[in-house]
């Protein structure tokens, strides 16, 4: 310490002290909720890799001793084999290769899955870019009420509209279908991506939709040349937020589907769980498949995500 | 045919908000035509009207002889300059100044041609590839120039380009707009607030206030015979100088009267002896005269002194209210000194005290 400014001197050390004790707790909070998020999923990829024995035995191996592809060579076999009661009870549970019986349903339910969520997510955008647009751009009488009603839609809780939906797909003739998964969803997402658009819209200067008109664009084309390639945070938003919630619904694709013509993913593998025998293996395996589609949207949109996320609470 | 016609023409909001009520309105073909007034006046309203970003609520506007009240802005053949230039952020400067060109299908070769011949014009070649974000607030300006003049529009419109600028850009600007207006032989609408722009840029002016026309008139006519006191008073630096009197008359020759004030007024003044009336006195249009006539004479007590380089102008209280006058800078005086000003009478304006209309006759 130097006797020209020891007050500096003691100040300065106790600034850096503190410092390094800021950047160690943040270190270490952060480590702590890295692992909190990622062991579940860690468990999940390395369990997919086991065997039923293996999966079992204390204490857990985070990593495979003895991996093994088997529970998704069962998932790609199931279609081909025939599940009855003899099959499946000359297979072992404890040495894998047992099957649930509704196996057989898991990959036509991934394609029903996928097809409900990206039309989910089409027709997501196809309404909600423009009618954000509308709201956020268009002073038309009635406006105000618009937003609110929208807004509204979103303060019901689900469960309080599966009744009403379920009259209503039955009405229409659709209980069964993937139509009906696909109109409930969009009831269900369309407010919520309106609202993420719109805000961000409002955000962008009401000038450049006047400059783009008088260089000769009609609404459509300005909504097209001008407001979407702005948006594309948002709209990555709205695809993954469309995406996800159609992907993992569970509430209605439960209510309204009954067989694997319309089953969605979350219905066939909670089917495993109520199995006579459950095979955590095979069920951990199928997760493993759940997620890849949605951690596949998240790598091709990581450059928008971050800004699009935060997209519906922060304008400009 | 460039030439745009308001017949009686409104805007009502969908709230009830009256921004424009009964506005007559007959713009030249080719005229520099420059909206002026304070914010909220309905100038902007006015020139999105034309340009069909706001819609005609009741009466008729006209380009030529076609009726546009229904035509949307992308079918008018007009071009517009902003005030925050409006660019497009995810575009370069090249294809901000294409798109409207684009937008319109003209050949490759034919766009290529324009942008370049307008970023020559507008010394920014070297900008062409850059963004938006790349560029000053002139830079920008000049990109919004040019997006509007590659278009070759029939109606040019600016609302307060030059109001995001600094001051000495401000008035470079001014010159090249001016002479932007010369070359392109088209019509020109631009809204300001700043009575120096439209003093220097218009052929005529429009002065608004309220959603009205106060007064259409060349600068000239604007400036040194103001209709209204709102126009005597909206421009001028310092603004002018207002006494509020009455009409007294002797030996034939109408008088203001306000305390110990008294001025002959010029003969034209058409007023009766005893009406009320306001006083409009320019700064300018006094001279230091300590012996000057009692019927011209202003007499204070300097109370500040505010040098401008050129000038000076000078505060006193007269009737009780603070007034400003511009002298000479070699016109010697001194705070506390009293001093005699004569006023140059055929410049007085006179307004009704009640209507705010001027007096002057004709």
């Amino acid at each position: 310490m130097s006797a020209a400014g020891p007050a500096g001197a003691t100040g300065h050390v106790a600034g850096e002290r503190h410092r390094r004790l800021r950047i160690a707790a943040l270190w270490i909070a952060s480590l702590i909720f890295v692992g909190y998020v990622t062991a579940p999923l860690v468990w999940l990829v390395s369990s997919s890799f086991q065997s039923e024995r293996e999966i079992t035995s204390k204490p857990p191996h985070w990593i495979p001793h003895e991996p093994t592809v088997q529970n998704f060579a069962a998932i790609f076999a199931a279609p081909k084999k025939d599940v009855t009661y003899e099959t499946r009870r000359a297979a072992d549970p404890a040495s894998g290769g047992f099957i649930p019986s509704t196996a057989a349903n898991l990959l036509p339910a991934m394609a029903n899955s996928l097809i409900v969520a990206i039309s989910v997510v089409i027709l997501n955008l196809l309404v909600a870019i423009p009618a954000a647009y509308a709201l956020a751009k268009i002073r038309f009488r009635g406006r105000d009420a618009s937003i609110y009603a929208i807004l509204t839609t979103r303060v019901i809780p689900d469960i309080a509209l599966v009744v009403p939906f379920f009259l209503f797909i039955r009405n229409l003739g659709l209980l069964d279908t993937l139509a009906s998964l696909i109109i409930t969803y969009l009831a269900v997402t369309v407010p919520f991506s309106v609202f993420i658009l719109t805000n961000y819209f409002e955000g962008l200067p009401d000038e450049l939709d006047k400059a783009a008109r008088v260089d000769g664009c009609s609404r459509l084309q300005t909504l097209l040349h001008v407001y979407v390639p702005l948006s594309l945070p948002a709209i990555v938003a709205v695809i993954l937020f469309a995406f996800l919630a159609s992907w993992n619904e569970f509430l209605l694709a439960l209510m309204f589907t009954q067989t694997p013509n319309s089953q969605t993913l979350p219905i066939i593998v909670a089917s495993f769980t109520s199995d006579f025998t459950i095979s955590f293996s095979f069920i951990n395996a199928a997760g493993v498949l759940a997620i890849i589609p949605p951690v596949l949207i998240a790598l091709l949109f990581e450059r928008y995500l971050v800004s699009g996320l935060t997209a519906g609470a922060v304008k400009g | 045919m460039a030439s745009i016609r308001f017949d009686k023409v409104g805007k009502r909001y969908a709230n009830g908000f009256v921004a424009i009520e009964n506005l007559d309105l007959e713009i030249r073909d080719r005229e520099f035509l420059v909206l002026l007034g304070p914010s909220g006046c309905g100038k902007s309203t006015t020139l999105n009207m034309i340009a069909g970003l706001e819609e005609v609520t009741s009466g008729k506007l006209c380009f030529g002889d076609q009726l546009v009240n229904d035509i949307p802005p992308d079918r008018r053949d007009v071009a517009m300059v902003f005030q925050s230039y409006a660019l497009y952020p995810h575009k370069t400067v090249y294809e901000n100044i294409a798109f409207g060109l684009r937008m319109r299908r003209t050949p490759q070769a034919e766009v290529d041609a324009r942008v370049r011949s307008a970023a020559q014009k507008l010394a920014i070649t070297h900008l062409l590839d850059r963004r938006p974000s790349q560029l000053s607030g002139g830079q920008r300006q000049r990109v919004a120039l040019g997006r509007a003049m590659v278009r070759r529009p029939a109606v040019f419109l600016m609302d307060e380009p030059l109001s995001n600028l600094d001051a000495a850009l401000r008035i470079s600007m001014r010159a090249e707009i001016k002479q932007l207006h010369e070359e392109m032989q088209t019509t020109f609408v631009y809204v300001t607030h700043d009575q120096a722009e439209a003093l220097t840029l218009a052929d005529r002016i429009v002065v608004m206030n309220d959603g009205a026309i106060e007064q259409i008139g060349t600068p000239h006519d604007i400036y040194e015979k103001p209709a209204t006191i709102f126009v005597a008073s909206f421009l001028g630096a310092p603004p002018i100088n207002t006494l509020d009197g009455e009409i007294g008359g002797a030996s034939g020759r109408p008088v203001f009267r306000c305390g110990d004030v008294a001025l002959a007024l010029p003969p034209a003044i058409a007023a009766p002896t005893g009406s009320k009336a306001t006083l409009g006195l320019r700064a300018e249009d006094v001279t230091l005269d300590p012996k000057a006539q009692d019927d011209v004479a202003i007499d204070g007590v300097v109370n500040s002194i505010l040098p401008i380089g050129s000038d000076q102008f000078i505060g006193m209280k007269v009737a009780g209210r603070e007034f400003f006058f511009r002298l000479a800078k070699d016109q010697a005086c001194a705070i506390g000194d009293r001093v005699r000003l004569a006023a140059l009478t055929n410049r007085l304006h006179v307004f009704d005290a009640a209507s705010g209309r001027s007096l002057a006759g004709g």
